[in-house]
């Protein structure tokens, strides 16, 4: 697995710092915001949190749920936009 | 879930922020309160095998007890009451002979809402025939049958006179009055105006007529009415214009009918708080009403005549929360702006009065998951068919069923017959045995009023009635392909 990129508005060590369930529910501790992510949120935080970069994360999402990764990259940058207002 | 290709369902990544402890006006409602698993009885799950989805669920004791309710209450302050049942307002035939089983008479304001009560048994004399649109055909027979006649406008008076003078009879009739009681917007385009002296001409016109009888006064102050006050002053004003009539012409007031508009315990768009706060008790209205109609007629009682009837046409109010709808969703999506979105297979088309409610929307069985702001979409293709805004809800999924509170007032009635049937309406008993009362539409209903000219008969002109592909001469001469 390859570093994450800069091109993530979330930073990489705010994203090392959040406590993760299997079940999507998400913790910050430095702000103590919960979140809950959605099935391909939380495989794109874990692979992102993993040091997948966002381009492979898209492609994984892609593979797995069978869309293009076009689609899947423009899904996950408006996530990332999402989430990286919350952090 | 996977889809056909073994793949999980593709949604976009998403992530919901947690608000615990927000500010939010009606506070968190617990998960388990928000589930409704029986409807009036009997368990969701029975009804909607039994009579499909989407589906409206009628109470048959709730109705009963709304009406018995809101008579006791007047009956015990005034005494001489008449409810007239307002057609409009649900007019699916067991409903209506349920509140005519109940003594209420027909209110109804058009050729085919009379007919209708005649049909279903109602004696003339117990129709309270309102509406701006009423032919002269439907006149002769309303008089002729002794129903009670409240005149919109002056065109219709002089045709109820021209019948009179047919029949050399004198008719009864009741004046539409309309005026400003300083709480509701004046429904000014009913009836006759009493600030510009219009009402006190028509009445003139009726008493200088041999073959006409003012015998009753009517207003409709509006609808869903959230402040008992203005019946009131309906009612003072209705009371000082009768005894105004009864001091200078010759008349005799028999009965004054306040119209309807009484609110439900539903949401309206819009109005802050929830309906348990913002909707006054039945008895205020009662109390309004009744205590300025015994202060209007004191000097009826100081001159030992009798007090006028009193008729309200109340429908909402008698019937809103004595039906459900059930519907279930066909699919779930998440939109652009990250909400989550469900199409339900009710949508608009059943449910009117989602334009201007926020009806009250319960899970029918307990869902894991968290909960989110959702739009609750109905089927039609319009982008205008949504059910709720916003609504918070767990993630729901093909099948589930929600269970949309306070239905039963104008949506079987201003319901759409756009791109879908129109559902089953069941009626569950006093006793809790549950039938149909109205049929779910089919082809048939939806087609029985077309007509197809003969050279319209075939869609397309190679292709027979037959599904046989025809040999074309030209267009009109056909002939089948052996």
């Amino acid at each position: 697995m390859e570093d994450a990129t800069v091109s993530s508005p979330c930073r990489p060590e705010r994203l090392q710092k959040l406590a993760v369930s299997d079940t999507g529910f998400v913790f910050d501790p430095q702000t103590g915001q919960s979140f809950t992510l959605n099935s391909t949120g939380l495989m794109s935080l874990n692979l992102l949190k993993k040091g997948t970069t966002v381009e492979n994360t898209a492609a994984c999402l892609a593979r797995e749920y069978g869309v293009s990764v076009e689609v899947a990259s423009s899904s996950l940058e408006a996530f990332l936009v999402q989430f990286g207002r919350y952090l | 879930m996977q889809n056909m290709f073994n793949k999980a369902i593709w949604e976009p990544p998403f992530i919901q922020p947690h608000k615990i402890g927000e500010i939010n006006k009606f506070g968190r409602r617990a998960a388990k309160d928000n589930i409704c698993d029986t409807v009036f009885g009997v368990p969701v799950k029975l009804l909607v095998e039994k009579y499909g989805s989407p589906v409206f669920v009628t109470s048959e004791k709730q109705i009963r007890e709304n009406v018995r309710r809101v008579k006791r209450a007047f009956e015990r302050r005034y005494g001489n009451v008449i409810h007239g049942w307002s057609y409009k307002t649900n007019y699916t035939s067991a409903i209506c002979n349920i509140m005519h089983q109940e003594g209420s008479w027909a209110e109804v304001v058009s050729e085919f809402e009379y007919e209708k009560a005649r049909l279903l048994g109602v004696p003339g004399e117990r129709i309270i025939f309102n509406g701006p649109n009423k032919s002269k055909a439907i006149l002769e027979r309303a008089i002729a049958e002794g129903a009670r006649i409240h005149v919109d406008h002056l065109e219709e008076l002089h045709t109820i006179e021209s019948i009179a003078i047919a029949r050399g009879s004198v008719v009864p009739v009741t004046l539409r009055l309309n005026f400003d009681t300083g709480y509701t917007e004046p429904w000014s385009r009913f009836g006759f105006n009493i600030e510009s002296g219009q009402a006190y001409l028509a009445a003139k016109l009726v008493a200088l007529s041999p073959h006409l009888k003012l015998t009753g006064l009517h207003s409709h102050i509006g609808t869903f009415i959230l402040e008992p006050r203005a019946y009131a002053e309906q009612v003072r004003i209705m009371c000082k214009f009768m005894r105004e009539l009864e001091g200078n012409e010759n008349i005799q007031i028999e009965s004054l009918d306040i119209g309807g508009g009484f609110p439900s315990n539903n949401a309206l768009k819009g109005v802050y708080l929830p309906p348990e706060q913002s909707i006054p008790a039945i008895s205020d209205y009662v109390n309004a009403v009744t205590s300025a109609l015994m202060e209007g007629t004191q000097y009826r009682r100081e001159s030992n005549r009798p007090l006028p009837q009193l008729i309200f046409e109340s429908g909402r109010a008698m019937v809103d929360d004595a039906q459900m709808l059930l519907t279930s969703v066909v699919g779930t999506k998440r939109l652009a702006d990250g909400r989550r979105a469900c199409v339900l297979d009710g949508g608009a088309n059943l449910l009117f009065t989602s334009y201007w409610y926020n009806h009250l929307i319960k899970l029918t069985s307990e869902i894991d998951g968290p909960v989110e702001e959702t739009v609750l979409y109905g089927p039609l293709c319009m982008n205008i068919d949504v059910v709720r805004h916003s609504i918070h809800l767990p993630p729901l999924k093909h099948g589930d069923i929600l269970a949309v509170h306070c239905v039963g007032a104008y949506n079987n009635t201003q319901w759409m017959q756009f791109i879908e049937y129109r559902p089953n309406v069941v009626l569950v008993h006093e006793d809790g045995e549950s039938s149909i009362i109205r049929k779910a539409e089919d082809l048939s209903v939806m087609t029985q009023q077309d007509c197809l000219p003969s050279h319209l008969q075939i869609p397309f002109l190679d292709i027979g009635r037959n599904g046989r592909i025809n040999k074309i001469a030209s267009v009109g001469q056909i002939e089948a392909v052996s």
